[in-house]
């Protein structure tokens, strides 16, 4: 599992920093017409750690390709038997992206108190464990609430109160934050 | 002199002050150990108080809000795997697997008594030896800082784990994700969004990469242990454990003073320089990141050494360090004294009672430290399917409060998923925390000493503190290869025994 592992690491990071020196250096990376100095330029630092990156990368892979062979039976365990057999953890896994998403592009709609009880109620169903169910609803409605109040009145944070709420609504909100 | 402190002395023993000291201290742990809120916010939070306090409370406030919030950060750093503040993101390596076996209380209790002698140890230095040392300080510049920084990024070889090769691949993630953002020469790098162009913040990152996977982890595998609590177990330091850490206490100690009394260094780069320089003298080395009592010991002596050190260049030449130090230059000016040789002329009773106050809050540090803990060592009796989304919860209006930035909350939930990525591929991410935090300053002194020697690589080997960094980083470079070397050979000549 664990040759498995480095071989895995050594593709992420081949592929990672390729794309980093061939495709987002070019393109997102200036390098200004005129330099002061004799400074070196902007891209010369990501280029020279892109190109670590991509030979400790392909080392990666060159070091473990031989023990993963040896350790799955003269083949390396394919992408699709992992997925296979690991369909649970990765639609669990897919659900907590969905949700991280939600959660940011939400958060401007429905403000930020409502959408942290909502990531918080989901992450403790999420857990599978209900032992503590009582616990559970009161924290996800207590907890976001009294972190509100805490950095709202202490570090004077402008959370945003969410589009929906905006008008009438947000005043109420927030007053009744502030009231409780 | 001695007239002049005792006279200190007596000014700094009176209630208000020791009254100021104390919430100073309490008030600095409480939100250093709040993830997200740091030092610098709870100084500039503090400092409109101080107008309505005498120069001498109102700096001792100042000053112990700093080490406390220091310390703080060592708190949530152990009992929750989230670094309060940058400065204890060494701490996490080590504290965090010793409160996962039960012995939380016995790392708080080493952070507390190593920050404690290292604020102690800085606070004698600041009394004695502010002006010498404000004139090393004055004598490093960018080429000497690069040689630093390249001797400190050589720890990435020794905290990579089982594979080295992976230790810099993570490393070379750390560097590169370092250079999101603005240049010092005003160039933007990766900016993918108009958000990327001030860079990625240190605190979102540090806190989603190691924060965050545990949540996740525990979500996608829900292990079968994930509703119980952690075991409270023995919380007392013995006195062996407290001897055999002295060591790396005393020259954590050291390194603090020296390097938080260089401007622009800081708590966070002697907290790591520390850890290294431990880790490859103890004899308990090969045990460090995973639950070593002598590697908190470290890391929490020097960045609370460095925090009483960061006054040095400020009160001797008026040169602030940091931006905590920059606040309390403010501080200074707004009761009348202006920071500076004069200061030790014109002010030296205000002086000498900062001085003796400063030794006082050792004290009333671990007082606070003492209470404190014991109350937040109870987050250990927490079930970890309560605890972990709370954290989350707590790390999202943290960051946000940072900068009031939505981006901030992004990128701390893209680091959560990045660093369970990591987790899963079994890359390290201590060596991936240490590039991010060091890479820009290797970089940025780096592009200076080129600039000011017109391309002259010759400018790194000018000085004897350049010459002598860099020897020490070829001879572990070339001890890295041999024992990198050796071990191959060994595994080799192994496989073929069993051949």
């Amino acid at each position: 599992m664990n040759q498995n592992r480095d071989f895995y690491a050594g593709l992420v990071a081949t592929v990672f920093f390729a794309i980093v020196l061939f495709v987002l250096i070019p393109i997102y990376v200036k390098v200004p017409s005129f330099i002061p100095g004799f400074a070196p330029p902007p891209d010369m630092w990501p280029r020279v750690v892109g190109v670590i990156g991509l030979v400790m990368g392909i080392l990666a892979l060159v070091l473990a390709f031989p023990k993963s062979r040896k350790a799955s039976g003269e083949q390396v365990t394919s992408l699709g038997f992992y997925v296979n057999r690991n369909k649970v953890f990765i639609t669990r896994f897919a659900l907590l992206l969905v949700l991280f998403v939600a959660f940011v592009y939400g958060l401007p709609v429905i403000g930020f108190v409502p959408a942290t009880v909502l990531l918080l109620g989901i992450l403790f169903l999420m857990t599978g464990n209900f032992g503590n169910k009582f616990w559970m609803i009161g924290l996800t409605i207590i907890f976001p609430v009294l972190l509100y109040l805490l950095f709202t009145e202490v570090t004077h944070t402008p959370f945003p109160e969410g589009m929906l709420f905006s008008g009438s609504l947000s005043g109420s909100l927030s007053d009744l934050v502030t009231l409780i | 002199m001695w007239n002049e402190l005792l006279f200190a002395f007596q000014s700094v023993a009176t209630l208000p002050n020791f009254l100021a000291m104390f919430a100073g201290i309490w008030g600095g742990v409480i939100i250093g150990a709040i993830p997200g809120m740091t030092g610098t916010m709870a100084v500039t939070l503090a400092l409109p108080f101080t107008f309505y306090l005498p120069p001498v409370t109102s700096l001792l406030l100042l000053v112990a809000l700093y080490k406390g919030s220091t310390y703080g950060g060592s708190i949530s750093a152990i009992l929750i795997k989230t670094p309060g503040t940058a400065s204890a993101a060494c701490t996490v390596l080590d504290g965090y697997p010793l409160a996962r076996a039960g012995k939380g209380g016995k790392a708080l209790n080493m952070a507390l008594i190593s920050s404690c002698i290292g604020d102690f140890i800085s606070n004698i230095s600041l009394f004695f030896l502010a002006m010498p040392l404000a004139m090393f300080a004055l004598r490093v510049g960018p080429p000497e800082f690069f040689m630093l920084m390249a001797f400190s990024l050589t720890i990435v070889a020794s905290i990579s784990g089982r594979s080295l090769v992976l230790g810099i691949i993570a490393a070379c993630l750390g560097l590169l994700l370092a250079t999101v953002g603005e240049d010092i020469y005003g160039s933007y790098r990766f900016a993918l969004s108009e958000d990327m162009k001030s860079g990625l913040g240190m605190v979102p990152v540090l806190i989603g990469l190691f924060a965050l996977p545990e949540l996740i982890k525990m979500i996608v595998f829900r292990p079968e242990d994930n509703s119980q609590a952690m075991k409270l177990g023995d919380n007392r330091l013995t006195l062996s454990e407290f001897r055999g850490s002295i060591k790396s206490i005393c020259r954590g100690s050291v390194i603090g003073v020296i390097l938080g009394a260089i401007p622009g260094i800081g708590p966070s780069t002697a907290a790591f320089f520390s850890y290294s320089e431990a880790r490859r003298t103890s004899k308990n080395g090969d045990k460090f990141g995973e639950g070593e009592l002598e590697g908190i010991a470290a890391s929490e002596s020097a960045n609370n050494g460095a925090c009483g050190a960061t006054m040095i260049p400020l009160l001797a030449l008026g040169v602030p360090g940091d931006v905590i130090t920059g606040v309390m230059l403010g501080a200074f000016m707004i009761h009348g004294l202006t920071p500076g040789p004069l200061l030790f002329q014109n002010n030296l009773g205000e002086v000498y009672s900062l001085f003796i106050g400063m030794l006082f809050s050792s004290l009333f540090l671990f007082i606070a430290g003492k209470l404190t803990a014991g109350a937040f060592t109870k987050i250990s009796r927490i079930p970890q399917t309560l605890l972990l989304p709370c954290i989350l919860i707590l790390c999202v209006y943290g960051i946000y409060s940072i900068g009031a930035s939505p981006f901030d909350v992004t990128v701390l939930l893209v680091m959560g998923i990045v660093g369970f990525a990591m987790m899963l591929l079994n890359i390290p991410a201590a060596p991936f925390l240490i590039a991010f935090i060091l890479g820009p300053m290797f970089e940025d002194n780096m592009r200076r000493s080129l600039a000011i020697s017109r391309g002259d690589l010759g400018v790194f080997f000018q000085s004897w503190i350049s010459w002598g960094f860099f020897i020490l980083t070829i001879l572990f470079v070339t001890l890295t290869i041999r024992r990198e070397w050796k071990k191959w050979r060994d595994r080799r000549a192994s496989a073929q025994s069993a051949s």
